[in-house]
């Protein structure tokens, strides 16, 4: 996995709303973009230690308070300046394409 | 039949069986350990401990059963991921996150707006003021005995050039976004050699100059470090080899020897042994380091150093103590002297005299039957010198009653007056007359086993006005309380007369 990408493609998945962990996870599986669970968590914490991220616990029928995570507002400020580094990139990337073909 | 566990995690009671039970707290425990190192371990694994127990909740549910069994507890590994998984992600995981956050400014030269190498640019970004500033501020400086040509060329050594797409934006201090992705892309680029930054001629010029200046300095810390790493080791195993002689074949007696006879011997041992670790540990960290300036790589972890550091303090602490306690033995000075009249003549010859009578000391250390030699002189003995350092003094004075006379002033430290006069009274020093021929040992003698506490004699001899005075070449070994190479007279005795201004210095 490239440096970053995977901490990108959380924030982007945490800001379409409040989220439980594993639903993140369910996501990133979809992405293929994660291969086991255990990885998620370090990152989320860190994260979360950062000030881009928060959560609420939340109870639930089936067992004890479940944790919901969601975007800061610097969470989306990042995400923000990430989106634009991101359209950067690709335009860098598309156009080496085309001059190369 | 098996047995089962009730187990209480992510605050769910769950039903398990024994060996699956097993592999879990294996399995958790490896977990543990490996967050150890990170600073919110406790919250990532109250997380993945929830997350299980969710999971087996999910199981049981799904299935409808009562107990885990080991087949869930691996499926359940296997989603999870091992160790070994979670530092494969480590690594690819960026600190971009950190770096977006902190956009903190670093030290880069600015080639691409540079005059000579782009110093005054990069100090610029990094001050927040314009470069032009800066490129003043040196241009003036060339005029005070050029001193900014040497700062300017050691800012251009230390400072590294911003080369990639994130190092300049450091420079300006911008948040850096992705930049583990940019830079493998500019990497690739650059290894394809599809783009070239055109600059200045003079620019080009002065990068190629620095970096030959760079490889230079790196290669001459390099030397220096690889010599420091020869010479430290030697140094080390050198002192590792004399503590070990020093304390494990001590019938050499080198407590005999000048300077380790000062020390007593009851603690002569552990005060050499905290010298060494005294002196041992800065030569080992000064080596380590140069390991690391060497091979760019660190020789040892935090925790080796500071235990080295904490051994380190208590040799130094120890040293001091000792140091401290020999001191306290020069605390008091006691000293004594006799007078004796010698017979009276014109003219003296001084000479040295090396031979002394054997003494009890000596069959001791010889291994000789003292009684064979009783009365017996040694001649040549030049052992002696080593025990101690210079400590016989002689003054040459007018005598005011027409006498001659010779008087010995012993003089010694120790701990009390008391010990101090003992140590005075155990000096020996020979002296002989023979007519007009004088005699005078070179070296005071200490009986065996006395320590070193600063003994002197000082000898003054007192002779009448017009009385002449021939010292002979080896008298030399004295202090004088005159000038005793004023006497200047080609490889002859030294010839001085006594007169009423004092000894004067005469042709033979």
């Amino acid at each position: 996995m490239r440096k970053g990408i995977l901490e990108y493609c959380v924030l982007l998945i945490i800001s379409k709303g409040e989220i439980y962990a594993s639903d993140i996870i369910a996501e990133l599986k979809k992405a293929k973009l994660l291969v086991v669970e255990g990885t998620l968590y370090p990152l989320l914490t860190r994260l979360k230690n950062n000030g881009l991220l928060s959560y609420n616990w939340v109870e639930s029928t089936s067992g004890p308070p479940r944790k919901y995570y969601l975007l800061t507002a610097e969470g989306k400020e990042i995400l923000n300046k990430l989106d634009i580094t991101w359209m950067e990139l690709s335009y860098a990337i598309e156009t080496s394409k085309q001059t190369k073909s | 039949m098996k047995k089962t566990l009730n187990i209480n995690i992510g605050n769910s009671i769950i039903l398990i069986e024994e060996d699956a039970y097993e592999m879990l707290t294996g399995y958790l425990n490896e977990i543990k350990f490996h967050f150890s190192k990170n600073a919110d371990h406790f919250e990532i694994v109250t997380d993945i401990e929830n997350r299980i127990a969710e999971m087996f909740r999910e199981m049981l549910l799904q299935q409808q059963k009562q107990v885990i069994s080991i087949d869930d507890v691996q499926l359940v590994i296997a989603q999870m991921g091992s160790v070994k998984d979670f530092e494969n992600a480590d690594e690819a995981e960026g600190g971009i996150y950190e770096e977006t956050i902190s956009g903190v400014k670093k030290l880069y030269r600015d080639t691409d707006d540079a005059y000579i190498a782009g110093v005054c640019s990069g100090l610029g970004h990094y001050a927040n003021i314009e470069a032009k500033w800066f490129r003043l501020m040196f241009l003036v400086s060339f005029f005070f005995a050029g001193s900014g040509i040497v700062v300017y060329l050691i800012m251009w050594i230390l400072i590294p050039r911003a080369a990639t797409r994130s190092q300049r934006m450091y420079m300006k201090g911008e948040a850096v976004n992705l930049h583990g992705f940019i830079r493998n892309f500019e990497e690739e680029l650059a290894g394809n050699q599809l783009i070239s930054r055109s600059r200045g001629f003079f620019v080009e010029l002065a990068e190629a100059a620095g970096r030959i200046v760079r490889t230079l300095g790196k290669t001459f810390f390099k030397v220096v470090a690889w010599l420091i790493i020869i010479l430290g080791s030697c140094f080390f195993l050198a002192m590792l080899v004399g503590m070990a002689v020093f304390l494990g074949f001590s019938d050499a007696n080198p407590n005999e020897y000048f300077p380790l006879n000062i020390v007593n011997d009851a603690y002569l041992s552990s005060m050499v042994f905290a010298f060494f670790v005294a002196l041992a540990i800065p030569i080992i960290a000064l080596v380590l380091f140069a390991i690391r300036v060497a091979f760019n790589s660190r020789a040892i972890n935090r925790t080796v150093s500071f235990g080295l550091l904490v051994v380190w303090l208590g040799g130094v602490m120890l040293s001091i103590f000792y140091i401290t306690k020999v001191a306290s033995e020069f605390k008091e000075e006691a000293e004594f002297s006799q007078v004796r009249e010698l017979k009276k003549y014109d003219a003296y010859t001084l000479t040295l005299d090396r031979s002394r009578f054997f003494s009890r000391a000596d069959s001791v250390k010889y291994q000789i039957n003292s009684d064979k030699y009783r009365g017996k002189v040694i001649l040549n003995d030049m052992d002696d010198p080593y025990n101690l350092p210079r400590n016989v003094r002689l003054n040459i004075e007018k005598s005011e009653n027409g006498l001659v006379t010779l008087t010995q002033n012993n003089s010694s430290h120790g701990k009390t007056f008391e010990a101090a006069l003992s140590h005075a009274q155990n000096i020996h020093y020979d002296f002989s007359q023979q007519d007009s021929l004088l005699n005078f040992s070179p070296f005071l003698q200490l009986n065996r086993n006395t320590k070193w506490r600063d003994q002197e004699v000082t000898l003054t001899l007192k002779v009448p006005v017009g009385v002449k005075l021939i010292l002979n070449e080896e008298m030399d070994l004295f202090s004088y309380s005159f000038d005793y190479w004023s006497c200047e007279d080609h490889g002859a005795p030294k010839a001085w007369v006594m007169t009423e201004e004092g000894l004067k210095c005469t042709k033979p």
